[in-house]
């Protein structure tokens, strides 16, 4: 009779995922098909273009448990909505700054860009992006709601 | 500096008796001694115009020629953070630039040192001469601020933010926060009611909101009842702005923002991609 097996591992992170429907999200089904092995702990939110993630939403899937968040669109110059995704670039970069900047780090953010038959590629970019996700501290100093007296000074 | 204020009492003055504006948005002296934001109607009344202490205006013009006709026409008196800030609600339109007449004037050495002003002057002064501007970053209290890696600026900026009484008082002193209906008021963003805030919606949604609109008035630190410096983020944000598109809030009246505005003309040919993006440009035939 054996005990059973217990692990002390950490629940591997969890990621919230925009995916564009023209090319990222195609791309998550092929991975899906081609059942390429994944961490389960990582959810698809469909979107228009990777343009319409508000970098609020980032914010907000961050602070509500998220450990990070990818945003991923069609390849630069591939887009259905001329250079939409050139400016889905640009701000999630200026987030980046300001993540970085408080300490929360631009590592919890993937930009990533694909088209829909690249379902390897979908696999391998956000099986690199939860391994690295991996080590990383929990963000809980920032989603502490209570009081924190020590900080009056 | 009592030049300055002659200089700036007297063009108010012609303006209004040549009937060029129908008023002057300004901070003026009033019978009691204080000084506070006044509109000035009458131009024997120029007389109690001050220019001192900081006080940002560009909202009050905002608020001003809103409750006013469509016909009226304003001057204001400014520093050259109003200037920027009206110049970039211009661009939003929020009002009609061509109502606002500005006469701007120049800060003192001293007056930029204590705001860490990299450009204490509007562009085209009414008044003084332009002086060179402090550098923020070479200032220990900002500098101190952005050093340290994620861990040491994670115990920092919770300590910092979590202070935070949720008083609204960033957004509301912000020149350039307008929008109606504002994120911070609506639960599906923060949840109202609770304090102290969440830090990241609150805090991050609020700053990043200004990311490429930011003057760097300091408004909303001058403003904070605890003392959150809150300009440090926002001078981060403004320097890679200059770094990597060479543009600067309030400055450029017709070029608008790179970063959330420009869907026409993101060249992809020599657009370099952040080296922490992860691009997929593997060869299709895997």
């Amino acid at each position: 009779m054996n005990a059973p097996e217990t692990t002390d591992k950490k629940p591997s992170p969890r990621v919230l995922v925009f995916a564009c429907r023209w090319c990222a999200l195609i791309g998550a089904d092929a991975a899906g098909r081609k059942k390429t092995e994944l961490p389960a702990s990582f959810r698809v939110i469909p979107v228009e273009c990777a343009s319409m993630v508000e970098p609020d939403s980032v914010l907000r899937a961050l602070a509500s448990g998220a450990d990070g968040v990818a945003v991923m669109g069609c390849h630069l110059g591939g887009c259905r909505f001329n250079d939409a995704n050139h400016v889905a670039v640009k701000r999630m970069e200026a987030l980046g700054d300001l993540l970085d900047t408080v300490g929360i780090g631009r590592r919890r953010l993937l930009l990533s860009f694909g088209t829909a038959h690249e379902g390897h590629e979908f696999a391998e970019v956000l099986g690199n992006f939860l391994r690295e996700l991996g080590p990383l501290p929990e963000l809980t100093r920032w989603r502490k709601t209570l009081l924190n007296l020590p900080a009056f000074r | 500096m009592l030049e300055l204020i002659h200089s700036i009492r007297e063009k108010s003055r012609e303006l209004l008796a040549a009937g060029r504006v129908d008023g002057v948005l300004c901070l003026a002296r009033d019978r009691f001694d204080v000084v506070q934001p006044r509109l000035i109607l009458r131009a024997e009344k120029t007389g109690s115009i001050e220019t001192s202490p900081k006080w940002n205006l560009a909202k009050l013009a905002l608020r001003t020629l809103r409750r006013a006709g469509p016909s009226f026409r304003l001057a204001v008196a400014c520093r050259g953070c109003d200037e920027r800030a009206l110049l970039e609600l211009a661009k939003r339109n929020q009002f009609d630039p061509t109502r606002i007449t500005l006469l701007g004037y120049t800060c003192s050495r001293e007056q930029a040192e204590s705001c860490l002003c990299d450009r204490p002057y509007p562009e085209k002064p009414a008044a003084g001469e332009k002086i060179e501007g402090v550098d923020p970053f070479a200032d220990p209290r900002v500098s101190a601020l952005l050093t340290g890696d994620e861990g040491e600026r994670t115990a920092r900026w919770t300590g910092l933010l979590g202070r935070c009484i949720k008083c609204y008082g960033c957004r509301n002193a912000c020149p350039i926060c307008v929008c109606t209906p504002c994120k911070l008021e609506d639960d599906l963003w923060v949840e109202r009611a609770v304090v102290p805030t969440e830090l990241i919606p609150y805090h991050l949604i609020r700053a990043f909101h200004l990311s490429d609109t930011c003057v760097a008035c300091g408004a909303c630190q001058d403003a904070c009842p605890v003392g959150i410096p809150l300009l440090a983020l926002q001078l981060v944000m403004r320097r890679r702005l200059r770094e990597r598109y060479g543009y600067e809030a309030g400055l450029e009246a017709d070029r608008k923002s790179p970063l959330l505005m420009d869907f026409d003309h993101a060249s992809p040919a020599g657009f370099e991609l952040p080296a922490w993006t992860v691009s997929s440009e593997a060869p299709h035939e895997r």
